[in-house]
């Protein structure tokens, strides 16, 4: 018989990755592994690599991986494009989502939806039942139906557009969602939706990656695991406790780790 | 080039009715048949493609066009020059009559005989060619009319010359869209008078749309009295060479104007807009942007120029230039100028030259949809704001179905 361990297949698995952009390496040797229904915290300083790395899962056209893989379900997705990535079940919601005038959200929505749901071969929706099915995730995040007809993010308040961010996680399903500093910028009610939209939307097939600086995300979602980055590495990992440490004595002590040759 | 020899041998058919203004662009032209290419509107034109565009068989005849879209409904009223159709109608709260010939030449004749040849090329070149046939000159009153659709065509193999006169009596509130509809291996040119009388409101859309080495050079002359408000929305694609030559006056300033343009070249096109906004009075208003957007070997031009003379005080107006390259071997020309005399205005202008958003579509990349989907998605947004500045429905014209699905 085998142990529980044994039989749980890791949905991303990111071994001894290297990246750079623009001939700079900022990811030297990052290991982390995630298994469904798993909540992981990433930590950190600024500059550290963290939202680098999200932008790599996610398939960034700027960032080019030198060493090192990473596997959705088993599966390198290094030749895959962006969209393939998404397709797959990468999600990543932006720290800071992107204001794109003149296209309408609702239509954004339904071609981003139906591309997952063809990956997924499940039947796409026209627009009708597009509708009725975003209507019913509009309440997971408290958004009102008229945000639909806005063009995707213009003109939204910095909670509105993290908002917008999960609903689109929830419209994908995605394995895996990471969520860039999405508490960055949140006034306490809307840090509190966004925080309970995750919940809602988080289950025992998903993985989640948060990256954040603050413990306050961290109160409303507890993670399983805390990573602390520094230098493009993963310099220590812990459960809950770690990030109240960290958020008691700060980042100074991971100052040792960032190589200044 | 056909066109020129006929006009240096005086072989072009003068009829009696046109004779004066034929006259007058005649002798003009004798003098200088070719635009002078050293002078500023004229620089950046292709000199082969205008010789192509002079280079068909002059005609007068009139041919139904092939309209891709729906016909006559009782909100609009669609006119095509050239078809002998009389417009003459009456009802309680507007009328449209037609402008007979005596009042049409006194609305264009001072222009003509004031114009030089070098300024005013593309206008002289039009009336010389015109016949009384293909001239359209109607005078609108009222309020709540009708959407008023004049569609000018061109045969294939064949140049085709094309005129409108509107004059826009005071009060009056109106929406015109003109259609110029190239067809293969043609040319097409075409001249417009707008005059809008005080307190009146215009609302005009021009869609160029070519097929196959179509060339077009249209001119558009807007003159606008005090408390008039005039809106313009252009778009022009699909034509091996193209011009749309704008020059609008604020007769005694205190008007509004506000233009969006956009013009989409591919292949080894050459489309080009100029706009020249003179303001001869004071507290007269312009918002003006131009969209261009270049693919393959293309050319895109922009040349714009804001007058402001002493006597046009407390002006305020604003030409931009926003241009979009997708292609590393398509170029894009923009010079948005200002001449102010006025030291009382506020007055800007800018430009800017940029490819597809990377960010954007990273974005939208991230969430799925494919680079051809995104990359469509992202000009559906950059069409958009010009197509719904144009009073076109999109019942009768879907612009963005026709840009979208163009390549």
């Amino acid at each position: 018989m085998k142990s529980k361990k044994e039989t749980i297949k890791p949905l991303l698995e990111i071994q001894d990755l290297f990246a750079s952009t623009e001939n700079l390496t900022i990811l030297k040797g990052v290991n982390i592994t995630i298994n469904p229904g798993e909540i992981h915290a990433i930590m950190g300083r600024n500059g550290c690599g963290k939202s680098t790395l999200s932008k790599i899962i996610a398939g960034h056209p700027s960032y080019e991986i030198t060493g090192g893989n990473i596997k959705l379900s088993g599966t390198d997705i290094e030749p895959l494009e962006p969209e393939e990535r998404a397709q797959s079940g990468i999600f990543l919601g932006f720290q800071y989502p992107i204001e794109i005038p003149g296209v309408s959200n609702l239509e954004f929505l339904r071609v981003a939806t139906n591309a997952r749901r063809k990956f997924l071969k499940k039947e796409e929706l026209d627009t009708f039942e597009f509708e009725d099915l975003v209507k019913e995730k509009l309440d997971i995040v408290k958004m009102e139906p008229t945000f639909l007809n806005r063009s995707i993010n213009q003109g939204f308040s910095g909670g509105e557009k993290k908002r917008n961010e999960i609903l689109q996680m929830a419209l994908l399903e995605p394995k895996i969602a990471i969520l860039d500093e999405t508490d960055s910028g949140l006034d306490i009610d809307a840090l509190r939706i966004v925080a309970s939209g995750i919940k809602k939307i988080a289950n025992a097939n998903c993985g989640i990656i948060l990256i954040t600086h603050y413990q306050r995300l961290l109160d409303e979602i507890k993670p399983d695991f805390v990573h602390v980055m520094a230098d493009g590495k993963i310099i220590k990992t812990g459960n809950s406790e770690l990030a109240l440490e960290l958020e008691k004595n700060g980042y100074e002590w991971t100052d040792k780790f960032i190589d200044k040759t | 080039m056909q066109i020129i020899e006929e006009i240096s041998k005086n072989r072009i058919n003068n009829s009696a009715s046109g004779s004066i203004l034929q006259k007058i662009c005649l002798d003009k032209l004798q003098l200088n048949p070719l635009p002078n290419h050293k002078s500023e509107i004229w620089r950046m034109a292709n000199k082969s493609k205008l010789a192509r565009f002079l280079d068909y068989k002059l005609n007068h005849d009139f041919y139904k066009p092939n309209i891709p879209y729906g016909n006559e409904s009782q909100k609009v009223i669609r006119l095509i020059i050239g078809d002998h159709k009389k417009i003459n109608i009456k009802e309680q709260e507007w009328e449209i009559k037609e402008l007979d010939d005596q009042k049409i030449l006194n609305l264009i004749q001072q222009k003509l005989l004031e114009s030089d040849t070098t300024q005013n090329w593309s206008a002289l070149l039009n009336h010389l060619l015109t016949n009384e046939k293909n001239i359209c000159g109607l005078n609108i009153s009222g309020r709540n009319l009708p959407h008023l659709e004049i569609i000018t065509n061109s045969k294939n193999n064949l140049f085709n010359s094309r005129t409108l006169i509107l004059n826009i009596e005071k009060n009056t509130e109106v929406e015109i869209s003109q259609i110029n509809l190239g067809d293969d291996n043609c040319s097409l040119s075409n001249s417009s008078y707008l005059y809008l009388g005080e307190d009146s409101q215009v609302n005009h859309g021009i869609v160029s749309y070519g097929k196959c080495k179509s060339h077009l050079i249209n001119s558009l002359n807007v003159f606008q009295n005090k408390n008039s408000i005039y809106n313009l929305g252009s778009l022009q694609f699909k034509f091996d060479f193209a011009r749309l030559e704008i020059n609008i006056n604020q007769i005694d300033g205190n008007a509004k104007t506000n233009i969006k343009g956009m013009q989409i070249t591919e292949d080894n096109e050459q489309i080009s807009t100029y706009a020249k906004i003179a303001f001869n009075g004071p507290n007269g208003f312009l918002d003006q942007l131009n969209k261009s957007l270049a693919r393959d070997r293309s050319h895109s031009v922009f040349e714009g120029l804001i007058v402001v003379p002493r006597i046009a005080q407390k002006t305020d107006a604003s030409q931009l230039s926003r241009n979009l390259l997708l292609s590393n071997y398509a170029k894009i020309d923009t010079k948005p100028q200002l001449e102010i005399i006025a030291d009382d205005v506020k007055c800007m202008h800018g430009a800017t030259i940029s490819q597809l958003n990377e960010n954007e579509l990273f974005y939208m990349r991230s969430r799925g949809l494919t680079l051809e989907q995104a990359s469509k998605l992202q000009l559906r947004s950059y069409y958009q704001e010009i197509i719904s500045f144009l009073p076109i429905s999109k019942e009768r014209w879907d612009l963005l179905a026709l840009l979208l699905n163009n390549k």
